[in-house]
């Protein structure tokens, strides 16, 4: 009986100690992955850094005039922090990015716009010295704001210009109805309802949803899309970064 | 694009012989040659796949073969079923690259590219995804080199043409093994082909039209291709459909608002027309006229891998990434 006894607590004592074996492995696995993802972290932000302070030599030149019009989609509840807009912006203005548009589902950024034009030097409101939409080439920056209304609203309401047109012509064959309807005619009728920006090439999403949130759809066929993380934790390397990347980017449109 | 089975019935639909007296799951799968009936009936090749054990239990009563067991496959590891999404969306982009890459002819990479589908496919039957839309041939791609474009549709022609006639065909013996075999299949594929139908070739439009005819009452997975497809072009139609609408009187002009819009968009073939998910591969970051308006709060995931290297890990991978994302639609749901 005694043996019995004895296998059972030398038993009980393996059974102690290999559980606390397993549990020690496991946590050890967890540190690990933690550790990498915490030195993934450090690495992120010093290269930003790094590129910040121009030290990594291929980000010092960019080719900014390849980025035409940039948009940035900004989550509504963080379109509120308006002093961290400006900042985005003047670092835009110092990159050399002349065109940009700021969009959040909300409108909040078109309501506080006054103040954010007031905040960024030389910055004027797009359409003001535009005409036609052209995108001139000129020492200040101008802004766009947008909102949820501007995306599908606005087709919406496009879509009634052309009808009214297609209505009141008269029109009842197939050949006058396929004109009227045609992805041009669509550019246009949003335009003339003040909704019809240029395509951005490149648009910066910050917030914690990866999605552009409602961004006027039919202006980004082909704009690259690249996810920032939330505005609070911006920074100038990562930026610079995203434009390096869209710079060097080829596009085939289909080829 | 795709090489399927469609319209798989459900194996009580299916008369068979009698089964020899030993478990059916303890089934013994040797190669092609499968002898779970005593008749000894052969498996195809095309139903060949490496299976451990049998994955239902085979009753026969009346005649009739009844499932009465189904091992649905377990999810991998860390994703839970009810985050799963239920419609993706993926830009097939890569198979060129992957061609050249390999010294090879862009068809072989098409070809490789049709393997990548299948795969994923058969994976979102087995992990519950309603919806998988993929982008085949988009409206752009008819500026490709006439050779290439003429393979391209000669692919899908085919691919969709073999199924359909090899499905029509079959004995319902082999269905029940198709079945049996594949049970994330049962219910099958309902097929829908959005885009300009109207550039394609007569003889594709035709066959398109079967094929959608013949799997429109299949419930497992609907399958979405769009051929010479363009987001643009898809707003562009559903107001031309508003249109005559409005012309014949079935509107007011005052009713027009997006949701009507919404109504007369292609992807409206399906219950779930708005993409959880879209994946995007060979490190592309833009979306390229694919579903546009549909595309306001998807998930965007964007890979390296150029789509014929496209698997099961990168799958798991964006689902992973798809469900561990806080997700918000700010006020509004599209």
């Amino acid at each position: 009986m005694d043996f019995k006894k004895e296998v059972r607590i030398v038993c009980g004592w393996i059974a102690y100690f290999g559980d606390l074996l397993l549990r020690l492995l496991w946590h050890l696995v967890h540190v690990i992955i933690s550790l990498f993802y915490f030195t993934l972290g450090i690495a992120n932000a010093l290269e930003s850094y790094l590129i910040s302070w121009g030290v990594l030599k291929r980000y010092r030149s960019l080719h900014v005039n390849k980025l035409r019009y940039l948009a940035i989609v900004v989550e509504s509840e963080e379109a509120y922090e308006t002093s961290k807009i400006i900042a985005l912006l003047q670092w835009l203005a110092d990159i050399g990015v002349k065109h940009v548009c700021l969009y959040d589902m909300e409108g909040i950024l078109k309501k506080s716009k006054d103040f954010i034009l007031a905040k960024v030097d030389g910055a004027v409101l797009y359409g003001e010295t535009h005409e036609n939409n052209k995108l001139l080439d000129q020492t200040h920056m101008t802004l766009e704001f947008a909102s949820f209304c501007d995306g599908k609203e606005a087709v919406a309401k496009a879509a009634n210009v052309l009808f009214m047109k297609y209505v009141k012509s008269g029109a009842t064959d197939q050949n006058q109805k396929g004109h009227i309807f045609t992805e041009s005619q669509m550019s246009e009728a949003l335009k003339t309802i003040g909704s019809g920006g240029p395509e951005p090439d490149l648009l910066l999403v910050y917030g914690p949803a990866r999605c552009h949130l409602g961004f006027p759809a039919w202006r980004i066929r082909y704009t690259e899309i690249v996810h920032m993380g939330p505005l609070k934790s911006m920074k100038y390397g990562s930026l610079i970064k995203a434009i390096h990347k869209f710079t060097r980017v080829q596009q085939n449109y289909g080829k | 694009m795709l090489s399927l089975r469609f319209a798989i019935p459900t194996a009580n639909s299916i008369a068979s012989p009698k089964p020899k007296p030993k478990s059916a799951g303890s089934l013994q799968f040797l190669g092609n040659q499968t002898d779970i009936f005593s008749s000894g009936v052969s498996v195809p090749k095309r139903y060949d796949c490496k299976l451990q054990a049998a994955p239902t239990d085979v009753d026969v009563v009346n005649g009739k073969t009844s499932v009465a067991r189904e091992l649905s496959e377990e999810l991998p590891v860390g994703l839970k079923k009810e985050l799963m999404p239920k419609h993706v969306a993926v830009i097939m982009d890569g198979n060129g690259r992957w061609a050249r890459q390999r010294g090879l002819p862009p068809s072989a990479g098409h070809e490789a590219g049709v393997k990548s589908l299948r795969e994923l496919v058969e994976l979102c039957c087995r992990w519950g995804i309603q919806v998988l839309t993929v982008f085949a041939f988009s409206a752009e791609n008819w500026i490709r080199p006439k050779v290439e474009v003429e393979f391209l549709l000669s692919l899908f022609e085919r691919a969709l043409k073999s199924e359909f006639e090899s499905f029509a065909s079959e004995s319902q013996i082999e269905l029940l093994f198709y079945v049996m075999l594949f049970p994330s299949v049962r219910g099958g594929i309902r097929i829908s082909v959005i885009g300009d139908s109207s550039k394609l070739p007569t003889s594709l439009q035709k066959l398109i039209n079967e094929v959608e005819e013949a799997t429109k009452q299949n419930t497992k997975l609907q399958l979405i291709v769009a051929v010479s497809y363009s987001g643009k072009y898809d707003v562009v139609q559903a107001c031309r459909s508003i249109a005559e609408k409005a012309k014949d009187g079935e509107i007011q002009i005052e009713d027009i608002n997006e949701s009507l819009i919404e109504q007369e968009l292609e992807t409206n073939c399906t219950e779930y027309p708005y993409p959880d998910l879209l994946i995007r591969t060979s490190n592309e970051l833009r979306v390229s006229n694919f579903l546009l308006w549909q595309l306001a709060y998807t998930e965007l995931f964007f890979v390296r891998e150029l789509w014929p290297d496209f698997g099961k890990d990168e799958f798991v991978d964006a689902l992973t990434s798809y469900q561990q994302r806080q997700r918000r639609y700010g006020g509004r749901h599209s």
